[in-house]
């Protein structure tokens, strides 16, 4: 077994002074930290620029919305110069001819319908005077006539009413179907960021329609949203004759803080931090994995296919070249995992990993069983890819099993969300137990998990040592039948008759 | 025990291959063969494509294990020995086309249990020898195949052992280089190790080798010292130089011409006994230049026996 040391220094120290080993070390973790950052970093904190120009269309009788909406917005959400960061801009659609002559006419039934309003007041006025004084000469006469009067005004006035609702609807149809459209033409000339559109009846329905270049604008519409929750919920109370102190009380906003119950513990809770961090390990998992195995793979797959291993297999055994490499290259994951945990030591020590303190999974505890992990599924891995790279000659043919490992142990993070549901749920925790996902599911659960997950870890230790054993017990038997044959890609019962041949 | 160990130190040194036989899928490669390397000689392994030479190799080599039979180094079992009393020189050659030569060697050297200093001067020494010393923190990748067959040769002697396996040690060796291997094979062979190979140069096996042994189908077709299977195969051709000769040699009984040519006249004798009396004849009739007895080369030795015994497999 002296052997085994030799060719575990050998393949250390040329895979640690590689190129590749110093990307995937140092440039492949920062892209994907990056990746999964920066867009949660631009939603949550890109400072705005300058002001944002939001469209108004308010088809409500008050008219009111605008103003409502502006001082609403200014009072929450301010640029550094302490300027609105939105501005409220209502959309008029005065200038359009059918509009304006529509408006002209709808003055003239008005004037009619005031007309006739004032012409019916003044004949109930003179006749509540008939009515009082009742020695005046000719008053039923009078009362008589003035009836007859009140009715013809009161149905002229109906009938102006209905034409005067007719010309309001005709106008608030135009100004929907319009405004729209004018609202449509700056936002795709980029005068607008976006627009509301406010129906009559919104406070009762509580529906406000946005319009955007991009509806995915998930920082404004939010926004928007929430402030407009505000303005209908006040309206709503208003409408119920609550006084306006009383009503500012009640509109006070509530700011919930989050715990999460760690056994007697309690630690402050942010989705963010909770849920990308983990994730974020998960791939770095998969990328030390997956980079020491891949590393293993191909250094394999290179001294077949170039004959190194028959002169490696006349100097030392087989055990002793496949638990070689296989240490070599698991020292080579394991420094990778001991950079990146000095690395994350250093940046929360110093204080840049900004919102450090909700960060409490970054503990020691944690950070043994990540390497626990890393150590379980990279030997396994590791064996599957030695059992691999002994039995494929060609490449291409191993590449593609290669790719679909990498997927099987991908599938945790596809399934992450679950994971953040219910770390503990009967599938999830059945998924753990196969040994391909254990090291991502259980490196996911750990942190998310509201109790301590001892009995899964004593489980799936369990689980991974006996996957472990079996693996490395095939890759050995195949190891010295199959690293000698080239160019003949062996059928699986070649595979299974060498395996029991070689027990 | 100790005492037994030690005596088999001083003792020289014999490889026993004892009816080894080696099955791939239901194909024999390599069936009943059995063969001795004694010290003091170059061993050779003939056999054409496909006789099973790198299986034979392998096995003694401990890389692939025989199915039947065993190998022997001074009666011990060649699983139970260490690997380092063997030096290896595969046919298809095998190196690291990024690593350091000199890192290489190292490592090669350290595998077969030298302290890494002592590898590393033994490394530099060869390189030296090899003229490759100025190459030795180069990538392999940068030598010339001559030269990474050099580095290969070093690796497989580095560690001095004391069964040297060479498969093809000469391909991609220019003539001087193969005359530096040819020393060093010599000095080898005087230090009393023992030296097995296998070559298809069937020259260089003729100048190199004191004892061959053919193989075909995995099977062995003879295993006798040089000298020996050219006598075996001694058909009595000699050359005679001479004007006229032919004419003379056409009109004696027992005399088979086979060929006449610028360098003198071939012939065939039906008893070698005779030599005395057709010298004779030839010199009272014409001036004889030149008198030689042609021995069959191994090259016509080697296409006669395989040929023989592929038709008595076909048969």
């Amino acid at each position: 077994m002296y052997n085994m040391w030799h060719v575990a220094r050998w393949e250390f120290r040329n895979r640690f002074r590689s190129r590749s080993y110093l990307f995937n070390t140092f440039i492949s973790p920062f892209i994907f930290t990056m990746l999964f950052l920066l867009p949660l970093y631009f939603s949550t904190n890109q400072q705005p620029t300058g002001v944002k120009l939001i469209g108004i269309v308010d088809m409500t009788e008050e008219k009111n919305m605008a103003d409502r909406l502006s001082s609403a917005l200014e009072r929450s959400y301010r640029l550094e110069n302490q300027l609105s960061e939105y501005g409220i801009y209502t959309i008029s659609i005065r200038n359009v001819p059918e509009y304006r002559e529509l408006q002209r006419d709808l003055k003239d039934v008005q004037a009619q319908y005031d007309s006739l309003n004032r012409l019916h007041n003044r004949i109930k006025k003179e006749r509540t005077a008939y009515f009082t004084q009742k020695k005046l000469p000719n008053r039923q006469f009078s009362l008589d006539r003035s009836y007859e009067r009140l009715r013809e005004v009161r149905e002229e006035k109906e009938l102006v009413g209905i034409e005067l609702q007719r010309y309001k609807t005709a106008m608030d149809s135009m100004y929907a179907r319009e405004a729209r459209v004018i609202a449509d033409s700056l936002i795709l000339s980029r005068v607008l960021s976006a627009y509301l559109v406010f129906s009559p009846d919104f406070v009762k329905s509580g529906r406000v329609e946005y319009h955007a270049r991009e509806t995915n604008d998930l920082l404004d519409s939010e926004r928007l949203e929430k402030t407009l929750q505000r303005l209908i919920v006040h309206s709503r109370l208003r409408a119920l004759k609550i006084e306006p102190r009383k009503v500012r009380d009640v509109m006070r906003p509530i700011h919930l803080e989050k715990y999460k119950i760690r056994g007697r513990d309690e630690e402050e809770w942010n989705v963010y931090a909770q849920f990308y961090g983990p994730l974020i390990g998960v791939f770095l998992l998969f990328i030390a994995i997956f980079s020491s195995g891949g590393y293993l793979f191909s250094g394999l797959m290179m001294e077949k296919n170039n004959r190194v291993i028959e002169v490696l297999l006349s100097y030392a055994r087989p055990l002793e070249i496949m638990g070689g490499k296989i240490l070599g290259m698991g020292a080579v994951g394991l420094t990778q995992v001991l950079i990146w945990m000095a690395i994350t030591i250093t940046l929360t020590v110093s204080g840049l990993i900004p919102g450090s303190k909700s960060l409490s999974y970054l503990n020691f505890t944690n950070g043994f069983y990540f390497i626990l992990y890393f150590s379980l599924g990279y030997l396994f891995y590791g064996a599957l890819f030695m059992t691999l790279g002994s039995i494929f000659s060609n490449e291409y043919d191993a590449q593609q099993v290669n790719q679909l490992l990498r997927m099987v142990a991908i599938f945790p993070v596809l399934l992450s969300l679950l994971v953040v549901i219910n770390p503990s749920s009967l599938w999830i925790r059945l998924l753990s137990y196969i040994p391909f996902l254990t090291p991502s599911f259980m490196i996911l659960r750990i942190p998310l998990s509201d109790q301590p997950l001892t009995t899964d870890i004593w489980i799936t230790v369990i689980i991974m040592t006996v996957a472990i054993l079996l693996t490395i017990g095939v890759a050995a038997r195949l190891f010295r039948v199959t690293m000698l044959m080239l160019g003949k890609k062996p059928t699986w019962t070649e595979v299974l008759y060498w395996i029991r041949r070689s027990a | 025990m100790q005492s037994n160990k030690k005596k088999s130190e001083n003792s020289p040194l014999l490889l026993k291959v004892d009816s080894i036989s080696k099955d791939y899928n239901g194909v024999t490669a390599v069936d009943e063969l059995s063969f001795t390397v004694e010290p003091g000689h170059v061993f050779a392994l003939l056999g054409p494509n496909g006789a099973g030479k790198t299986s034979v190799m392998r096995m003694i080599m401990d890389i692939i294990r025989p199915d039947k039979g065993a190998i022997f180094l001074n009666d011990e079992p060649r699983q139970r020995l260490k690997r380092k009393h063997f030096g290896y020189l595969p046919e298809e050659r095998g190196l690291y086309p990024h690593a350091r030569v000199l890192d290489m060697l190292i490592y090669f050297g350290v595998l077969n249990g030298m302290a890494r200093r002592t590898a590393e001067i033994e490394a530099i020494r060869f390189l030296d020898r090899f003229g490759l010393v100025d190459y030795s923190d180069h990538p392999l990748h940068y030598l010339s195949k001559g030269m990474q067959q050099k580095v290969q040769f070093i690796a497989a002697l580095l560690h001095k052992p004391d069964v040297l396996i060479l498969d093809e040690p000469f391909t991609g060796l220019d003539p001087i280089n193969q005359i530096a291997l040819r020393e060093i094979l010599e000095e080898y062979k005087k230090e009393g190790k023992l030296i097995l190979l296998s070559t298809h140069q069937m020259e260089m096996a003729e100048k190199m080798c004191d004892r061959i042994c053919m193989i075909h189908a995995g099977k062995k077709v003879i295993d006798a010292p040089l000298s020996e299977i050219k006598e075996k195969f001694n058909d009595h051709t000699y050359l005679v130089r001479a004007d006229h000769a032919m004419e003379t040699l056409h009109n004696t009984d027992g005399v088979e011409v086979l060929e006449a040519g610028s360098d003198g006249v071939k012939f065939r004798l039906n008893r070698a006994e005779r030599i005395p009396e057709i010298l004779k004849l030839l010199s009272a009739k014409h001036p004889v230049k030149l008198f030689q007895m042609l021995e069959p080369s191994l090259h016509d030795i080697f296409i006669h026996l395989i040929r023989d015994e592929s038709e008595a497999k076909h048969v």
